[in-house]
């Protein structure tokens, strides 16, 4: 394994191969990775397609983590090599690399412990630092350490920024962040399966680190449920007085410096804590913090709080006009007559019709915004849909076409490589072509999609061709 | 114009201390730019994984940066808007003792003023979030189209739950807020001949200004473009756009 050093530079790139690429696994040659793949990878494609398919789905659905970005890549890396060709050479080889890359990581997660990870991972701020800072710095260094940090700190902080208040779901049946933890798992589990040193490094993770449990991946719908789940199930803008604290993916109870989303009752308990406290000057944040009784809420909340609290009451409305300007305003205005205090008025009145209206727009807008994104998700899902289906069609005419073709139709939709681009264009143009002509989409995607699954002249062509291989 | 080139006029036009707080809409432009240059992943190469690794890592990041500033802003509105009702509720209550006349209203422009800028301040937060948003989708199809990958649907689902996004609970403060203004300022003038709307501006030239290139830089962005797709907005046609404008080109005009 001389490739080690250089493979450390690409840790987080293997990362997306390993957890993608493996969905598209082919039997290898290799005596020690099998059981180790089969364990991780329990839907191979001899043996189950659906689970494949599924498999995919979660990998180029990982959004978070740089999964999502090289899953194209890596899927249609095998789906290439299993669809097209019988280059199992090709395929071993790259999942030698995908082995030893991922043991690679497991060891170096294991050797440095997790707890300072989970300690990172609850602050998302700093993990974004270290992890970059990591990254650039580890560059050329085989230290282990670092990686490690970098590995894990993928998922965990990639779970931080973007699955706050996770109330919906990217797939109807599966959760993002479930899967995130799920690939972490899987990767840890699989140690036990590569060497007996690496078993104990393992049992040193697990030992130290509780939050990141692992369950044995049997099924691809079946995901340890991480704390995350919990505290993120908190709504984005709550009306209560609980605290919206973005979720920390750990109880590790390292002092969260999360930022904590005030809400205007949040602020009255904490306004009637400081009264009752004699002022905000003379206000403590533990007493008040104590007074509160807010679940979550931690003395540097109160802390940061009572501190702009007193600046927004000792110079009142600092605007980002000048305020000192303002002050001379104040005394020339008293002195002037009514006409120029009408004039005033009105140009506040015209400042307020153009807020008004901006405000106006970008609300407009937004919804605007929220609906194209939850049509493309739906067209996605429809889309989907019809091609399992179109799949199921051919399974049931042609048994012996099965596995390629599982494999082709997966890179087709997601059409990873730049040879199939022709395709992902076809398919994202019929996509524009269905938004442009904005007939409801219930009809024309069906209707779409179901001239591509069965044998019509309009599809694409080079979705054909590739399916006619 | 480029969006790319339409941020950057709207970050200069914005408020001095948000103007680096907006994406870094071009670094992730380059780092795309990057991940499509690098030879591909088939090929052995280590700079495509890694460009592409840096690019998921600096969206990350970014989207941190933008919840902790619009989190922090949101907090900052939420303990002034307290505030401004607590200093018209004490207006309202001096106003009924004989209080010196001048400094009563003195006082109530002082609000009025103040009101309407926290106002303003607030709506340009939401644009800000808007824009932003704009930004990542924009650059997450960029990036689709590119590379060939699928990050754009499910990176853009979660980008709709984080917090910079979540906007409602400023949307309810900036109703609230219109219903006080409504209530503080006198019941409106005879509707002024609009040639006479250029002669009178506001001293508050940041949040004004901002404002006004906010609505136009929203409507030019959102213009028909080669890449039109079912995900991109429609046009954006907004009425007296012309008397917008002219509110952009003329120098503001302080109050004496």
């Amino acid at each position: 394994m001389e490739a080690r050093p250089a493979l450390s530079i690409q840790r987080s790139g293997t990362q997306q191969l390993n957890n993608c690429g493996a969905s598209g696994a082919l039997s290898t040659s290799f005596p020690v990775l099998p059981s180790a793949l089969e364990e991780k990878y329990p839907n191979l494609p001899d043996s189950q397609q659906v689970p494949v398919e599924r498999q995919f789905r979660p990998c180029t659905s990982t959004v978070v983590s740089p999964i999502s970005s090289s899953s194209g890549v890596v899927g249609h890396m095998f789906s290439s090599s299993s669809g097209l060709s019988t280059d199992l050479h090709f395929s071993s080889v790259s999942q030698q690399e995908k082995h030893s890359r991922q043991s690679l990581f497991i060891s170096q997660s294991t050797s440095c412990g997790t707890s300072m990870l989970f300690q990172q991972a609850s602050h998302s701020g700093v993990l974004h630092s270290t992890a970059s800072s990591q990254y650039t710095k580890e560059n050329n260094d085989t230290s282990w350490c670092t990686d490690s940090l970098d590995f894990l700190d993928y998922p965990i902080n990639q779970n931080n920024p973007l699955d706050s208040c996770n109330t919906g779901e990217i797939l109807p049946s599966e959760d993002l962040n479930k899967r995130n933890w799920e690939w972490a798992d899987q990767l840890i589990s699989d140690d036990d399966a590569l060497t007996s040193s690496w078993n104990e490094l393992i049992a040193e993770t697990n030992v130290t680190d509780p939050g990141l449990k692992v369950e044995v991946p049997q099924q691809s719908t079946t995901f340890s449920i991480q704390q995350p789940q919990a505290s993120q199930q908190l709504p984005a803008s709550s009306g209560e007085t609980c605290p919206v604290v973005p979720p920390t993916p750990s109880g590790s109870g390292a002092p969260t410096k999360q930022r904590m989303r005030w809400t205007p009752e949040l602020h009255e308990a904490f306004v009637e804590a400081v009264n009752k406290l004699g002022g905000s000057e003379r206000a403590t944040p533990k007493g008040v913090l104590k007074l509160m009784k807010v679940e979550g809420l931690t003395i540097y909340h109160v802390k940061s709080h009572l501190q702009k609290y007193r600046t927004a009451r000792y110079k009142p409305e600092p605007s980002e006009g000048s305020s000192e300007k303002k002050h001379a305003l104040i005394d020339d205005l008293s002195s002037l007559d009514l006409k120029s205090g009408i004039e005033i008025t009105e140009a506040l009145r015209l400042q307020m019709e153009v807020q008004k209206r901006l405000h106006e727009q970008l609300e407009i807008q937004r919804n605007l915004q929220l609906r194209i994104e939850e049509q493309g998700r739906y067209l996605q899902m429809m889309f989907e849909k019809q091609c399992k289906s179109g799949l199921d069609l051919l399974k049931g005419s042609s048994s012996n076409l099965e596995n390629p073709l599982t494999d082709l139709t997966e890179p087709v939709l997601k059409s990873p490589d730049k040879s199939n681009l022709g395709v992902s264009e076809g398919n994202d143009h019929k996509m524009d072509e269905v938004g442009e002509k904005q007939k409801s989409p219930e009809n024309e995607v069906p209707e779409n999609l179901e001239a591509t699954a069965t044998d019509t002249p309009n599809s694409p062509p080079p979705k054909r061709a590739k399916l006619d291989e | 114009m480029k969006f790319g080139k339409r941020l950057k006029q709207q970050i200069q036009e914005s408020l001095p201390g948000w103007r680096d707080k907006f994406l870094s809409y071009k670094d992730l432009k380059q780092l795309l730019n990057l991940i499509s240059s690098a030879p591909p992943v088939l090929s052995g190469s280590v700079e495509y994984v890694r460009a592409e690794s840096e690019f998921v890592v600096l969206l990350n990041k970014e989207i941190d940066k933008l919840n902790s500033f619009f989190m922090e802003k949101e907090e900052d509105f939420i303990i002034r808007h307290k505030e401004l009702q607590q200093r018209i509720q004490r207006m309202i209550a001096k106003s009924g003792s004989e209080a010196s006349e001048i400094d009563y209203k003195a006082e109530m422009r002082k609000i009025r003023k103040d009101i309407v800028d926290f106002h303003g301040e607030m709506v340009l937060l939401i644009n800000y979030s808007n824009v932003n948003y704009t930004g990542l989708a924009k650059i997450l199809k960029k990036y689709d189209k590119r590379t060939g990958g699928l990050l754009r649907l499910p990176f853009i689902q979660k980008v709709l739950q984080q917090p910079f996004f979540t906007t409602d609970l400023i949307s309810k403060l900036i109703k609230e807020c219109e219903i006080t203004i409504d209530s503080l300022f006198p019941a409106p003038a005879e509707k002024k001949a609009r040639g006479e709307i250029e002669a009178i501006t506001v001293a508050g030239e940041g949040i004004f200004r901002n404002t006004v290139a906010a609505l136009l830089t929203m409507q030019e962005i959102r213009r028909g473009s080669s890449t039109y797709s079912h995900f991109s907005l429609p046009p954006l046609n907004l009425p007296d756009t012309d008397v917008v404008k002219s509110l952009q080109l003329s120098s503001p005009i302080p109050i004496p």
